[in-house]
């Protein structure tokens, strides 16, 4: 077995946007996976034959190489421990032409054999003659040795087609060269143990050196030499670089919670704001400012919206979840010698809170309502006009659901005002500002109007669930607005065809869908797809332009997979899903009562047996319907006789459970009466009768499911 | 520091380093990149490195000067550099050194900020440069300009001058900015940039809120176009059609601050200036150089 190296590539580069880091990373350690198997420069060369086909056979494949990689705002780095030092000697088998063409019949070698031989530079003493697999015959065949290679070579060889092969998504160009990458290389680091790989890169040639922290080379002019690869956390550190994105992140969230604890309260989680801090700062350091406690005035949404998107700077909440007057955010320095750095992040926060405030000013001089007129000019689609149009269309499907709902003439018109008020938040400058705060702002501005708390936190909540994440709106009229919202959205562009299809759904209308079927699903209401479907399209009137039918059938499709996929989040078994579903879909009220008995019962044994026994009544009756009534005294055998008694029961129970309690009953007597009776018997009439009481028996099992799907 | 003396340096410092001088270009325009120095200057082979102020006018950003931070009206300071040096980054950073900022005490980021101009059928990769917390600079790796790709590259900084301004004066108000000293016999008067520009600030945004003759600006972007597409066509006159397409923009500009222009209707104006811009990019190479590439996709830069 030969020594191994660890090998080490660090592409220094001009700042690379943090959305493409991870990407390149792990995107060129698959690809250098790949070289190192292929050039076999990996140790389990150096294992026995036996080794290798065991293993190979065991296991999915999985290079046991460790890697590392290295991401931070001006670096992609990567290493590679245990590759070969040499490559190990190849072996490789040519054939040639068939034995007859190369051997004469004085058994010398013909002209075409010595020169196959010569071809591969070896006496013809070394040609054998074997019969490859799908030929007819014998041909000449070499066994060519060529000689390992030194790794370093191939690296250099191959590292300048790896680096220029990565898919950036955003390439540029820079400088006078047609070169393309995510932006600028000014340095290549690149080392195979203690050795250089020498490679050029654009014109940039590899070193052991690269660049630590701006600020650190004011005081250190020259660059810093990396020795080994071992040494490329350390060495970088000491000049202001924490190459470990883990390591960035964990700091920064021990500090964030640190800071916000010491300022009296928690950080407003954001998960995602970490996570780009981490990618954006190589020498981290949260810090905490603070903004004149006056702009505590504007809704807490607004705030920790404004600080995050502005400023990427997270808010802090005390204990009864109220903002404090300060923020923390990353600093790319581990010190503030002067203060300059909180003092400039207080100043600009405070230009930018300014701003909000000037909005929220500005928004309420006028009343919200006085933005319905402007929605003429703001369209929605093409097809389906504006915004003022659709809510017109949104309000009449309150009106037409509402009164199935509430019986109450003021509560209905709260709801119509709510629905009249949804959009308009759409022309206040906040919104044109802060897209993510449509609905929150129409809410806030609403509620200092006075109006109703139904009203505002109706309009205030009627985006949700914005994700699968995201809660359903927390009151019943906000519900409503959002599935009449939702659901004349999804109407409406599916009658003019702009109907999702595989991976594209631009309008993000699969989204909007499950959001219409969880508020159904958790509210328990009894609205049916056909019903909402109707609904909708005659409000949509004459902007359709496909026809209702085909927009009708196109419609119940999407809301059976949606209610499919609703099961799934719903956390039902396989089986559960599929047996219920094809019993029937439309009335969600029941089919989560269906799924929810199913799944008390999923471990009863009994319910396999069942199954087979559900199959079976399927298979049979395929073929034949049963004619006439059932006439349960036509049958003779004991094993029929129990069943159509039992059947009574079933027949008789008064909801999900006490049916599944009796359907699991039947299981035996069930198998019983498959082995005893033969149900497709001489007699018509006796033949009818057990047809019938399979039939019937079928009828039962699907008002809850059907168990022929069951596995 | 006054307004004035950070020109003043900007100037003197991009000069030492080999960049000409140049003067902001007398139409009405919404950023520095507008400028032929900048739009023509960034096509083509030759070698052109230019620095130069450009007030920028911004007429949906007017705040009848009532708002500390925000203007109709501004002040960039632009640099193009073709090609982009190797150290580009650096120089940029040494030009804020001669600023007097000392970068040992602060906190500077070059944050992902992509650069593109719908109407001028440009756009280009870079960063926004943060420091402390503010975004002071725009640094842009043009890609293509008018449609054409650029080869080789220009790197763009674009300094916002009354940012730095009150940044580096801890100014909470934009017009307490001092611009510089007026020095008689009768002794030394500072003048602030509000005794300069507040009522102008007023008047332009009154203007682009509530005065602009809608249909009158309808009328003046239907004339501006017909008329560059007649110097292009007729006479083969790049830079007196490209003035054509820099009134459409602001006469496009000043009906969008008037809220004339609907969501619907925007991209097809924006494409109106943006077609005779392009032409003219066309024109220009062709004159200047003889060739042109086939026409470029105007798209942003896909997968490799």
């Amino acid at each position: 077995m030969n020594a191994t190296q660890t090998f080490l590539l660090e592409l220094h580069c001009e700042e690379i946007p943090a959305r493409f880091l991870s990407k390149l990373g792990s995107e060129f350690a698959e690809k250098f996976r790949q070289w190192a198997e292929t050039e076999d420069v990996h140790p389990r060369l150096g294992w026995t034959q036996e080794e290798r086909l065991d293993l190979d056979a065991s296991e999915e494949f999985v290079l046991p190489t460790a890697y590392t990689d290295f991401i931070s705002p001006r670096k992609l780095a990567w290493r590679f421990e245990e590759i070969l030092a040499l490559q190990p000697d190849q072996t490789e088998i040519q054939s040639g032409p068939p034995q007859r063409m190369c051997v004469g019949e004085d058994d010398k070698p013909t002209i075409q054999g010595e020169k196959f031989a010569e071809k591969w530079g070896v006496p013809f003493s070394a040609v054998r003659f074997e019969q490859p697999a799908g030929k007819k015959e014998p041909c000449a065949v070499v066994t060519i040795t060529k000689q390992g290679r030194p790794t370093v070579d191939l690296l250099a060889e191959a590292l300048p087609g790896l680096i220029a092969g990565l898919h950036v998504p955003k390439a540029m160009r820079w400088g006078k060269s047609d070169f393309e990458f995510v932006r600028p290389i000014r340095n290549i680091l690149c080392l195979f143990g203690d050795q250089v790989v020498p490679i050029t890169v654009d014109g940039v040639a590899a070193t052991n050196t690269t660049w630590g922290h701006r600020l650190y080379h004011r005081q250190h002019p020259a660059p810093v030499t990396i020795a080994t690869p071992e040494a490329y956390e350390s060495a970088l550190e000491a000049a202001g670089v924490v190459v470990s994105v883990e390591v960035r992140h964990a700091r920064m969230a021990e500090q964030l919670d640190d800071l916000a604890a010491k300022a009296g309260g928690r950080v407003v989680a954001d998960a995602e704001l970490l996570d780009t801090l981490a990618e954006i700062v190589e020498f981290p350091k949260i810090l905490r400012g603070d903004f004149p406690a006056d702009f505590l005035e504007l809704p807490k949404e607004v705030l920790v919206t404004s600080l995050r998107e502005h400023q990427k700077s997270f808010c802090i909440e005390g204990p009864d979840g109220a903002l404090l007057p300060h923020f923390l955010t990353a600093a790319n320095r581990t010190d503030d010698p002067a203060g300059f750095v909180k003092a400039g992040n207080e100043w600009v926060l405070k230009a930018r809170l300014y701003d909000a405030r000037f909005f929220f000013a500005e928004d309420r001089k006028l009343a919200l309502s006085v933005r319905l007129e402007k929605l003429k000019a703001l369209t929605f689609q093409r097809e389906l006009g504006s915004y003022y149009d659709k809510t017109g269309r949104v309000v009449a499907l309150v009106k037409t659901l509402a009164t199935r709902l509430s019986t109450d003439d003021e509560h209905i018109d709260r709801a119509l005002e709510a629905a009249r008020m949804a959009k308009c938040d759409l022309r206040t400058l906040m919104v044109g500002e802060f897209p993510e705060l449509q609905g929150i702002m129409g809410g806030e501005y609403l509620k200092h109007e006075g109006a109703h708390e139904e009203v505002w936190m109706a309009v205030k909540e009627h985006y949700r669930p914005v994700g699968a994440e995201d809660a359903i709106p927390s009151t019943p009229m906000g519900c409503l607005l959002s599935l009449c919202d939702k659901l004349d959205t999804v109407a409406g562009c599916f009658a003019v065809g702009l109907i999702p299809s595989g991976s594209k759904d631009p309008l993000a209308l699969r989204r909007a869908g499950q959001g219409i079927v969880r508020i159904l699903w958790e509210r328990g209401w009894a609205f049916t797809p056909t019903d909402l479907i109707t609904a909708a399209l005659r409000v949509v009137g004459t902007k359709a332009t496909k026809p209702a039918s085909e927009t009708t059938e196109a419609l119940m499709a999407f809301f059976k997979d949606r209610v499919a996929y609703q099961l799934e989040l719903a956390g039902y078994a396989g089986s559960v899903r599929r047996s219920a579903l094809a019993a029937g879909w439309e009335d969600l009220v029941d089919l989560k009562a269906r799924c929810e008995a199913l799944s008390a019962f999923a471990e009863d044994p009994r319910f396999a047996s069942l199954a087979q026994s559900a199959k079976r009544i399927g298979n049979i009756l395929k073929d034949e319907i049963p004619a006439g009534n059932f006439d349960s005294g036509l049958l003779v055998q004991a094993e029929e006789r129990v069943l159509a008694e039992q059947l009574v029961e079933v027949e008789a129970a008064a909801d999900q459970k006490a049916l599944l309690a009796t359907l699991a009953d039947l299981a035996e007597p069930l198998e019983a009466f498959f082995s005893a009776v033969m149900v497709k018997c001489e007699d018509p009439a006796l033949r009818a009768a057990r047809l019938n009481l399979l039939h019937r028996l079928r009828k039962a099992f699907l008002r809850v499911a059907d168990f022929s799907l069951w596995q | 520091m006054h307004i004035q003396e950070l020109i003043l340096r900007l100037q003197r410092f991009w000069a030492d380093r080999g960049c000409l001088i140049g003067q902001p270009y007398d139409l009405e325009k919404g950023a520095g990149t507008m400028n032929p120095l900048t739009f023509f200057g960034a096509l083509g082979s030759k070698p052109w490195n230019v620095a130069y102020v450009e007030p920028s006018r911004r007429p949906a950003d007017g705040r009848y000067g009532e708002n500390p931070f925000r203007v109709y009206k501004h002040l960039q300071f632009q640099v193009i550099l073709k090609p982009s040096p190797a150290k580009v980054q650096d120089l940029y950073i040494e030009s804020l050194e001669a600023l007097g900022i000392d970068l040992t005490k602060h906190d500077l980021r070059f944050e992902e900020d992509n650069w593109e101009s719908p109407s001028l059928g440009a756009w280009g990769v870079g960063w926004q440069v943060v420091l402390d917390g503010m975004e002071i600079s725009q640094f842009t790796y043009f890609q293509q300009v008018g449609g054409l790709d650029c080869r080789p590259v220009s790197a763009e900084l674009t300094y916002g001058i009354e940012r730095i301004c009150m940044f580096l004066g801890g100014y909470d108000n934009i017009f307490d900015l001092v611009h510089g000293e007026v020095k008689t016999d009768d002794g030394v008067f500072p003048v602030t940039y509000g005794q300069m520009r507040q009522r102008e600030e007023f008047e332009l945004s009154a203007y682009s809120f509530e005065h602009a003759d809608i249909d009158l600006h309808r009328t003046l972007f239907d004339a501006f176009e017909k008329e560059g597409w007649r110097l292009l066509k007729d006479h083969g006159h790049f830079l007196s059609a490209y003035e054509q397409a820099l009134k459409m923009s602001h006469t496009f500009n000043v009906l969008d601050a008037r809220g004339a222009v609907s969501t619907t209707e925007r991209p097809g104006i924006i494409k109106r200036v943006r077609d005779l811009a392009c032409a003219c990019a066309r024109a220009y190479l062709e004159h200047q150089e003889g060739v042109v590439a086939p026409a470029e996709a105007t798209g942003k830069g896909g997968a490799k």
